[in-house]
């Protein structure tokens, strides 16, 4: 499909030019720009939900239902469901579709994201990819990330909503005190709520919530289980209250900062590249030999580099 | 593709037989070979499977079927995915295909039929070399 085409296509909610232009942004390929710059005015109007968590805690199932009931309630809804890479083969095996089968069969846009090497949960174009996604027309985009660790919070610069999703069984109760993903849930989830020990998991996320210092939204924790549907009305319910509580106004001054941030990040991106391409990838080796023999140090290199 | 691009496969089970371990095995050694796979699972009918292969973009739809169902199943598919005009997503085939019957599948769009014994790096191969 022709650059123009596809703009075209995508201004009339085109679910294959939407596609196509997901893929363009995976590709990092040069007309994707172009087209960003196009419709960039046309983005942004749909409330972005952040499902995070361990590996296997739950979360396309979740995502699915919420898709759903969402759905049911009469929003139009998009989902990017983003898994790991191999950082072996540069393969994925894309699983999270195989669990979104309700949302599959009422036509809902899903669309499987590998993370190509990118780390903190998401792919490094996620952003952009749910401008894309917002081209069909959804007031609501699901984002799942990668079975998250304890450091991948990236989700939490990108939702307007961050759900983390926890299971029984992972850990004793200093895990719920460290610092990382238990933070950043603006929901806190213990789904495989059937399971033994899903009552002490609730509790202790609830002593480590009540230590911390008060906020103005209090995390509240719910209890799923996501197989038969158990708890997600509630959950759904408890998305609204917070976005209702950020109202226009919060979401924006959370929205500015990251595009703040997110500027920051894309100017010294550019940079960098103009730079290397400057240097030289020859510099830089030479260099790195310099360094393994002890006639400089890496810093003083980093110096001599940049000031070239 | 640019250097950035990825082959993305879907692989799909259509139809009622619930042996996914072809698809699976699938699935691994395309991923190995640095493809992008997307795993539907079983039991999908020819609509979930060309509706996910636009939304996902993919240059190639994989089958696995070994029920006999392909007979009604393939036709659909290569239909459905040209209403959509969506005739550049390839389909390729594996499980249980009688040879005689190669010619005329082949005819109506399925580009590659891989029966008992193929090896995957054939498949790979073959993909592989249809993208690029």
């Amino acid at each position: 499909m022709k650059t123009e085409h596809i703009i075209d296509k995508l201004k009339t909610g085109d679910i294959r030019a939407v596609a196509r232009l997901l893929t363009l942004i995976e590709n990092e390929e040069e007309n994707a720009e172009t087209i960003l710059k196009e419709i960039w005015k046309f983005t942004g109007n749909s409330y972005i939900i952040g499902i995070t968590g361990p590996p296997g805690a739950g979360k396309s199932t979740i995502v699915d239902l919420l898709a759903k009931i969402a759905l049911d309630k009469g929003h139009k809804v998009g989902i990017l469901a983003v898994d790991p890479t191999s950082p072996f083969s540069g393969g994925a095996v894309l699983g999270d579709r195989l669990r979104m089968n309700s949302a599959q069969q009422s036509g809902i846009f899903i669309r499987s994201v590998a993370s190509r090497g990118h780390l903190g949960g998401l792919a490094s174009t996620t952003r952009f990819m749910i401008n894309a996604i917002e081209m069909l027309g959804n007031d609501i985009t699901l984002v799942e990330t990668v079975g998250a660790g304890q450091g991948d919070v990236e989700i939490v610069q990108v939702a307007d909503t961050t759900i983390v999703v926890e299971v029984p069984g992972l850990g004793d109760e200093v895990q719920a005190q460290k610092a990382g993903i238990l933070e950043i849930g603006d929901i806190l989830v213990v789904n495989k709520g059937d399971r033994p020990g899903a009552d002490r998991l609730t509790k202790e996320l609830r002593m480590m919530l009540s230590l911390g210092e008060k906020k103005e939204w209090e995390s509240p924790i719910v209890t799923t289980t996501a197989t038969n549907g158990s708890g997600l009305e509630i959950l759904w319910g408890k998305i609204n209250e917070h976005q209702n509580y950020l109202g226009d106004n919060k979401k924006n001054i959370m929205r500015l900062k990251r595009i703040n941030y997110e500027l920051e990040n894309q100017v010294s991106q550019k940079l960098f590249t103009k730079k290397m391409v400057q240097i030289g990838e020859n510099e830089i080796q030479i260099m790195a030999e310099r360094i393994l023999k002890r006639e400089i140090d890496p810093l003083s290199a980093v110096e001599k580099i940049i000031k070239e | 593709m640019s250097k950035k691009g990825k082959i993305r496969v879907l692989i799909a089970k259509p139809g009622l037989d619930g042996h996914d371990r072809g698809a699976k095995v699938i699935a691994r050694a395309l991923r190995d070979s640095g493809m992008e796979v997307i795993y539907t699972g079983l039991r999908q009918s020819p609509e979930d499977i060309v509706e996910a292969a636009i939304q996902e973009d993919v240059h190639f739809i994989g089958l696995s079927i070994l029920s006999g169902a392909h007979s009604h199943i393939f036709p659909r598919i290569v239909e459905l995915l040209n209403e959509r005009k969506a005739g550049d997503i390839k389909i390729i085939a594996g499980g249980i295909i009688p040879n005689e019957e190669i010619p005329k599948w082949k005819k109506i769009g399925i580009e590659a039929i891989f029966g008992p014994g193929s090896s995957t790096i054939e498949i790979v191969d073959y993909i592989n070399g249809s993208v690029n």
